[in-house]
């Protein structure tokens, strides 16, 4: 057991660290519609940290990475965190590259990877339905094949994007199996398909999502990502990869580390804040919270970095914790300031910038990448092996609730 | 990072897991809590012989020279299987305090006894008045008075909760020497004239905390531990180890009820079904998993950092309000589950782990103490070098701009849309 890092690792810490020291501009924001100049500024900076490996250390180098582990890719996300950067591609570095390491054929590898390695190209992952959200296998969209082509219709919701998209990884379905999950597909193609449209959807916090719609989308056999009909599995192995994003507890550390700051410089009643025997407590259990994320998150890195040797991740708390935190962290910051908490960037008397505000708006959804519902069902069915009922059963629940009625 | 146990480490864990199934059973817990001592005899010469009393000691004093982190899995599977010992009481809180700070004679004369089994020792420090202060483990809260009496001193005065004293050789006292809360470790043999013991009943249902009054005790010179007044460094060295050692006990305890109850979710059938298949029963067993697993891993991180000499008293702090807290939830998720069969005390493990959860919650630091430790931290911790949202120049929104811009975001978005 070691809860430290090599030599090495800090040195990469210490590289990175000094590099997006120098290149973010004090004020920085992370939300990417505000202006165009914003925009520019993070893609410009993507690039920049992309040519130098920055953004996949964890990759090898004929695919533009470091050639370092899975570790390092986590020490490299830690800086991330630290300084709130999130990258216009995030879909595209943390489940769409993965999942290509994975799954994809060589030549989709040499295609790809690449161009997500140097910053260049944004990636949207498109697999929610409005039928199919934490019901992931109850896809609707369908696949056909045509000759040598795939004819693709549907309509796909809450999509993360800012950025115009330059490709789209895209759940379908391709056979009507029981169970539903047994027939969906992968695919990728560009976003300038034709046939491809899309409706802005905007939510919360300033949060991006967009509706695609699929109207007779054509693409070949090489736009199919991983096995026919295996493509549910892949996203759950997907988002295995993800979850070991060391990301997120770096940033709350951040966030807590700021609150603390603005709690030491502020007072009440001609006391700092931090005096406040509640705001002590709070800013405490916080403390605990994001510790008990930070190494939940490093074992799951750890784990899953080892499968080779030790086989499928065993389990994942970083999911949970990560929701929670989320949830609670958000409202418990906003209340320590009080009736400022209310205000938002760029509001006479805002409070470290309205971020806080932002982030609880931005919080009220905890559920990319499953619902925190979702979460613990895979906790409870594949990791406790606790009872729950069989599939085959839900139609004939249904048929007898409508009876009732 | 690397989370994964060595080879030895396994086989420590392992082989206590086996040794505390065979020998510690149920029945072995329930007798100790009838017992005046509240330990097994028999057992406790059944862990000398398996090293364990001398785990944490260097070879020449007896011992195995394991480091802190081993011992942390010893005391995961000691809370797992309730073992009832004096462990923590005389390897850790005594004997380590010895060895770190102790005279070289002191260490040849009393840790090889230790790792023997022929010697109990016991640690006093909490006061009645110091506890509604919150200070009863530091050194304000030491204020017992002691009177130098030629090459003698003389200790008067009050400790409460000391645990396994009654039945120990030496006591270790802590009383207050100086001012600005100087403090000495005294080593106190525990059948003195004028002292006395007074049991108290606790949840745990056994007889290991007593109050202790000292009136007069005379004490040699020479059975001071370390030097006149330098008493609270060793002593805030010892306070950590033990935290984050009950900490693992918590652990293994809380990992136990949380197995009982996963059991029960899957084994009792009502309403036709498992009463695990409902996703109420389901989150109860989950909030535990992730109460154990959660704690484990700061456990983990604060026993390497102590092993290593790395400063941590952040992360120590951190461990032990997460173990009150997140530990003593396990025990009651585990309640919900086995609802009326969970609340019987005559059979069955769930409230002998919740008794003992509560007791180990309040010893060496309740949650307070510990977040109270934690927010003195995060005080310390530096400005940032650059603090973000100072705002100005191109990042800044426009006040007219208090919404995000959408139609900025849409005209970068080249796409034949719907709405556009
Ligand atoms: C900010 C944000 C970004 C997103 N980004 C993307 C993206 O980039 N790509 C993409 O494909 N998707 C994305 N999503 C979609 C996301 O994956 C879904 O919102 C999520 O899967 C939940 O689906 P739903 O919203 O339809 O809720 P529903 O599935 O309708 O769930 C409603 C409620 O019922 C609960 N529930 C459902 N089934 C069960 C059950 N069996 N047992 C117990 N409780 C249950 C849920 O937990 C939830 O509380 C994003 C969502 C958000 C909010
Ligand atoms: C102190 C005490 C005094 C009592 N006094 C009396 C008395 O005087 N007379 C008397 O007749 N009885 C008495 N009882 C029994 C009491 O009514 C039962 O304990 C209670 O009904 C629960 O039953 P159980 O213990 O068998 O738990 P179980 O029914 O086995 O329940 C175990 C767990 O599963 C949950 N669960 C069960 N079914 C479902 C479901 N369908 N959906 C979701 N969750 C479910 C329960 O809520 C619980 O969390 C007493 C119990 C106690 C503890």
């Amino acid at each position: 057991m070691e809860f430290g890092f090599t030599e090495e690792q800090e040195t990469l810490r210490k590289e990175l660290y000094d590099f997006y020291a120098r290149e973010l501009p004090e004020d920085v924001t992370d939300v990417p519609a505000v202006s165009k100049e914003l925009q520019d500024f993070w893609m410009d900076l993507q690039k920049k940290a992309g040519r130098k490996g920055y953004l996949t250390p964890g990759w090898s180098k004929e695919t533009g990475g470091l050639g370092l582990g899975h570790m390092e890719a986590g020490v490299a996300n830690e800086v991330e965190g630290y300084w709130g950067i999130r990258w216009p591609n995030g879909v595209g570095l943390q489940v769409c590259g993965p999942g290509l390491h994975l799954f994809g054929t060589e030549e989709q590898k040499k295609n790809f990877l690449p161009e997500i390695s140097s910053g260049e190209k944004i990636w949207y992952e498109c697999f929610t339905e409005p039928e199919a959200g934490t019901d992931e296998a109850n896809q609707q969209t369908r696949a056909k094949k045509q000759g040598d082509k795939w004819i693709i219709n549907g309509q796909k919701i809450y999509i993360t994007g800012g950025y115009k998209p330059d490709l789209l990884l895209v759940e379908a379905r391709t056979a009507d199996t029981v169970p539903k999950h047994k027939g969906l597909t992968l695919f990728c193609f560009s976003a300038e398909t034709p046939g491809v449209t899309v409706a802005a959807l905007p939510c919360m916090g300033g949060y991006l999502a967009n509706i695609f719609y699929f109207d007779d989308v054509m693409v070949g056999d090489e736009a199919v990502i991983g096995q026919i009909n295996q493509g549910f599995y892949h996203v759950m192995e997907t988002f295995e990869f993800e979850r070991s994003n060391t990301y997120g507890a770096a940033r709350a550390r951040r966030d807590l580390h700021e609150m603390v700051q603005f709690c030491r410089e502020t007072k009440k009643n001609g006391e700092p804040l931090i005096k406040n025997p509640e705001i002590r407590k709070a800013l405490a259990k916080m403390a605990v919270d994001i510790e008990v994320l930070r190494l939940a998150t490093w074992r799951t890195a750890w784990r899953f970095g080892e499968r080779d040797r030790l086989g499928p991740l065993d389990f994942d708390l970083t999911g949970l914790f990560a929701r929670l935190n989320g949830i609670a962290h958000s409202v418990v910051r906003l209340n320590i300031l009080g009736v400022y908490g209310q205000l938002r960037r760029g509001s006479k008397y805002a409070k470290l910038s309205g971020d806080v505000e932002r982030d609880w708006q931005y919080t009220r959804s905890m559920h990319y990448a499953g619902t925190l519902e979702a979460v613990k069902i895979v906790l409870a069915g594949r990791v406790l092996g606790l009872p729950r009922i069989p599939a085959k059963l839900n139609k004939t629940i249904m048929e007898a609730l409508q009876e009732k009625k | 990072m690397n989370f994964e146990l060595s080879e030895e480490q396994q086989m420590l864990k392992d082989s206590a897991r086996g040794f505390l199934e065979k020998e510690c059973t149920e029945s072995v817990v329930r007798e100790s809590e009838d017992s005046d001592s509240g330990y097994s005899p028999e057992l406790w010469k059944k862990a000398a012989e398996l090293g364990w009393l001398g785990i944490a000691y260097p070879e020449k004093y007896g011992g195995s020279g394991m480091d802190i982190l081993d011992m942390a899995i010893l005391y995961e599977e000691m809370g797992r299987a309730l073992f009832p010992s004096p462990h923590l009481s005389t390897v850790v809180l005594g004997g380590l305090t010895i060895l770190d700070a102790g005279s070289e004679e002191q260490k040849n004369s009393i840790l090889p006894r230790i790792s023997k089994g022929e010697m109990l020792l016991s640690l006093a420090v909490t006061e009645p008045e110091a506890i509604w202060n919150g200070k009863g483990w530091l050194p304000e809260g030491v204020t017992m008075p002691v009177v130098a009496q030629g090459d003698d001193y003389i200790l008067s005065g009050t400790k409460l909760f000391v645990h396994d004293a009654h039945s120990a050789d030496y006591l270790i006292v802590a009383a207050a020497t100086g001012k600005e809360n100087k403090i000495t470790l005294f080593l106190v043999e525990a059948h003195s004239p004028g002292i006395t013991y007074t049991i108290l009943r606790t949840s745990a249902g056994d007889k290991r905390q007593s109050e202790i009054i000292f009136d007069d005790v005379k004490v040699p010179g020479k059975n001071i531990i370390g030097r006149l007044h330098d008493g609270w460094a060793p002593l805030e060295k010892i306070l950590k180890i033990g935290a984050v050692l009950l900490s693992a006990q918590l652990v293994g305890s809380a990992e136990k009820a949380m197995e009982l109850a996963i059991d029960h979710a899957k084994t009792r059938i009502q309403f036709d079904m498992p009463i695990g298949i409902h996703n109420w029963v389901q989150e109860y067993c989950i909030m535990a998993f992730a109460d154990v697993q959660g704690t484990r891993n700061l456990v983990y991180e604060a026993a390497w950092m102590l092993g290593k000499d790395i400063p941590c008293d952040l992360e120590v702090a951190m461990a032990k309000a997460r173990a009150n807290e997140a530990c003593i939830d396990a025990h009651w998720q585990a309640h919900q589950v086995l609802a009326g069969i969970g609340f019987c005390t005559q059979d069955g493990l769930l409230p002998l782990h919740t008794k003992r959860g509560k007791v180990y919650q309040l010893y060496l630091g309740d949650t307070d103490h510990h977040m109270e430790k934690i927010a003195q931290q995060l005080e310390k911790w530096p400005d940032l070098e650059k603090p973000h949202g100072k705002p100005l120049g191109i990042f800044d929104v426009p006040e007219d701009l208090q919404e995000p811009n959408w139609d900025v975001w849409k005209n970068q978005i080249e796409v034949r849309g719907k709405l556009w």
